[in-house]
């Protein structure tokens, strides 16, 4: 069955009419999103006997809802206190916190929302009309592709060690290695594991997301009355709707922005595996290189904040495509709605589309209905969220340690990693301290073992020959890509100081 | 020393403590490849690569970290990382606080210790003043958090002598 406007119509009013469970998911997944250590996927494990007694499309618009909505609740803390709150907000604090810093939180959080409900918005209504060819990628994306996409990303460790490139690198590197720690993909030889038995698994990405943001940054603000600057905070105090506003219109008006990055997002979301995290630093790099000004990027700059958030929510719609299409989950809250969707008696594939399209094109609509939700419902809060930087620190840091360092607990219950989330939060101040940059420690940490794997299972098919890197049409295409976005803030620099050059003569 | 010298001397640029991180990842590179020599290629190719490259760039900023000490730009000093400031806001004790409370909350569970970590750190940040405010909002967030998480959700958090009581209570 093709989607008629009829039929769109029509499921559109009725997943509207579940408006009643999907308010309390989207609240629901503000929460559970702001806090490290908890998910979408958690919260649906937990509340899995309440899921699967309700009706199965109820039961789909509660997991749609809360798995949007958790996105957007990652990125609260990531602007106002420095705490993504998954890995897939990591990106989002290089230019939220300091605009968040400077009394500008309102304008950050109302473009952070309107960049990830335009953005899932728009990805999720492009994913129904061509999910076919979008699950097609997820075919054709093996280790080799999947190298490159890597780099993509850790490519961003230079961008940000542009401006002291010794130590940038170092940081880069250094995560990269702390990353490489556990067992290998092939043998499971236990490597720089100290003995811990609790490392073989490799590090584990909560405490280190915890230690280096938000334990390093509660270490920091005691030594100042709140997180915001003097400035900032006469700025905050004298705001009101107008910064709501103005925060809007700035995200509006980079819609192409948005649309793009958004993109990058939906198809990073379709290959198995790969996730938020990827695409918000694959999102956030290629802005900084295709931007007229890479300079502003970790000052505030809100093009800094729409890439990785409209990513983010772009991966939301593209977890589900594979899931639907070829019944291969895209993500871990994909793989676990799969499960429920599976005991509710729903077969997947393509031709649930034809038989129960109410599920099939269902979920994208019901996704679709919960960003038009969001927008309507979201806005109010940037206006006074923003305040909880004008706590006292001496109140917000302890709050900011137990918190977050209970949340390393939560994922696999060791006391263990409430440690680990301690040593990261020692790593990261002195790195904050000295000037080595934590993000892209955090960029190593995230992306080298993933990296490590794809290029391990490549060099295995291919009895170590290195040219395999080289030998897909696809890769070859994804490397001159990725060369020619390395390359280009240098040539649009080089082209600019050559304008400023003449102009001056 | 003259007191010229001692301003000299905080003038200059402390680098000992821009050293920790290159001089940590030189020495965990090399515990790493410790544990690698005899491994299979899988588990060594990407270390060695990683770790090389990690290795040099460490080199290079200290040999550029001991250039600048010769030449009198900067010296040795830790400043940068500790300082006066650490004792001045009480950071030394929010660090052992926070050791204490995750070695403490294994056995003592969530709430409670959560409420002892909350009340200590904060009236030791504010220098002991306003204790009953404190002590209501350590309680209301060690309190707020049982009832949220531990109640409602039954999130695995670190469960305790409160915990117990309280769900031997509701059963």
């Amino acid at each position: 069955m093709t989607l008629s406007l009829d039929l769109f119509g029509s499921l559109f009013l009725h997943e509207l009419s579940l408006w009643w469970v999907i308010l309390p998911s989207i609240a629901l997944g503000f929460v559970v999103g702001a806090i490290p250590g908890f998910s979408a996927a958690n919260t649906i494990i937990i509340l899995l006997p309440l899921t699967l007694t309700m009706d199965v499309e109820v039961g789909l618009a509660f997991m749609v809802a809360l798995y949007c909505s958790s996105r957007m609740g990652a990125g609260i803390p990531a602007i106002l206190v420095n705490i993504p709150g998954t890995a897939g907000a990591a990106a989002t604090p290089l230019d939220g916190y300091p605009m968040a810093k400077a009394g500008r939180g309102q304008q950050a959080l109302a473009i952070s929302f309107v960049a990830s409900t335009v953005g899932g918005l728009l990805t999720t209504i492009l994913s129904i009309f061509i999910m076919p060819w979008l699950a097609e990628v997820s075919y054709h994306m093996h280790s080799v592709e999947m190298i490159v996409v890597m780099l993509f990303g850790i490519s961003l460790i230079a961008s940000i060690a542009a401006r002291d490139t010794l130590k940038g690198l170092i940081a880069g590197f250094f995560g990269l290695m702390i990353g490489l720690i556990g067992t290998d993909h092939v043998y499971a030889t236990p490597r720089g594991t100290f003995g811990l038995l609790e490392l073989y698994d490799g590090v584990p990405l909560i405490p280190a997301l915890v230690g280096l943001f938000a334990v390093s940054e509660a270490f920091m603000i005691i030594e100042q009355r709140s997180i915001l600057t003097d400035k900032g905070l006469e700025v905050l105090r004298a705001a009101g709707w107008s910064a709501t506003i103005e925060g809007v219109a700035i995200a509006l008006k980079r819609w192409w922005h948005i649309t793009w990055t958004g993109m990058v997002g939906l198809v990073i979301g379709v290959i198995p595996g790969a996730g938020a995290a990827i695409a918000s630093f694959v999102a956030y790099q290629q802005s900084r290189s295709f931007s007229k000004t890479p300079e502003l990027y970790g000052t505030g700059h809100p093009e800094g904040l729409i890439a990785p958030e409209s990513a983010n929510n772009g991966v939301t719609a593209g977890t589900l495509i594979p899931m639907f299409i070829l019944g291969i989950p895209g993500g871990a809250t994909a793989a676990v709605m799969l499960v429920v969707l599976q005991y509710q008696g729903v077969n997947i594939g393509p031709t649930l589309f034809d038989q129960r399209p109410e599920i099939g094109y269902g979920v994208f609509i019901i996704m679709a209905v919960t960003y038009l939700l969001m927008m309507l419902t979201v806005l109010p809060l940037a206006r006074y969220m923003p305040r909880v930087t004008m706590v006292r620190t001496v109140y917000l840091a302890p709050l900011i340690i137990s918190f977050t360092l209970v949340g390393s607990f939560v994922p696999r219950d060791y006391v263990f990693d409430m440690f680990l989330g301690l040593l990261f939060g020692v790593i990261g101040y002195i790195g904050r301290r000295t000037g080595y940059h934590v993000a892209a420690m955090l960029i190593g940490v995230i992306l080298g073992p993933m990296l490590e794997q794809y290029f391990l299972r490549a060099m295995k098919m291919a009895d170590g020959n290195l040219m395999v890197l080289f030998s897909s049409n696809i890769g070859n295409a994804l490397w001159v890509a990725l060369v020619v976005s390395v390359m280009l803030p240098f040539a649009l620099e080089y082209k600019r100081n050559r304008h400023r050059a003449a102009d001056t003569a | 020393m003259t007191e010229a010298t001692a301003t000299q001397r905080n003038d200059d640029r402390p680098i000992g403590g821009e050293l920790i991180i290159p001089v940590a990842g030189l020495l965990f590179t090399g515990y790493y490849f410790t544990t690698i020599i005899d491994s299979p290629w899988t588990a060594q190719v990407s270390a060695v690569f990683v770790g090389s490259v990690l290795v040099v760039l460490s080199l290079i900023f200290i040999v550029k970290a001991a250039a600048m000490v010769r030449r009198g730009e900067a010296d040795f000093g830790m400043r940068g990382v500790f300082n006066d400031t650490d004792i001045e806001t009480g950071r030394h004790w929010l660090l052992l606080l926070t050791i204490a409370y995750i070695l403490a909350v294994e056995w003592g569970g969530f709430t409670i210790t959560t409420f002892v970590f909350l009340m200590a750190s904060m009236l030791v940040l504010n220098k002991g003043r306003r204790p009953a405010f404190i002590a209501i909002l350590a309680a209301a967030f060690a309190f707020g958090g049982y009832a949220v998480f531990i109640f409602a959700f039954d999130v695995r958090f670190p469960i305790g002598p409160f915990e117990r009581l309280m769900r031997w209570l509701m059963a």
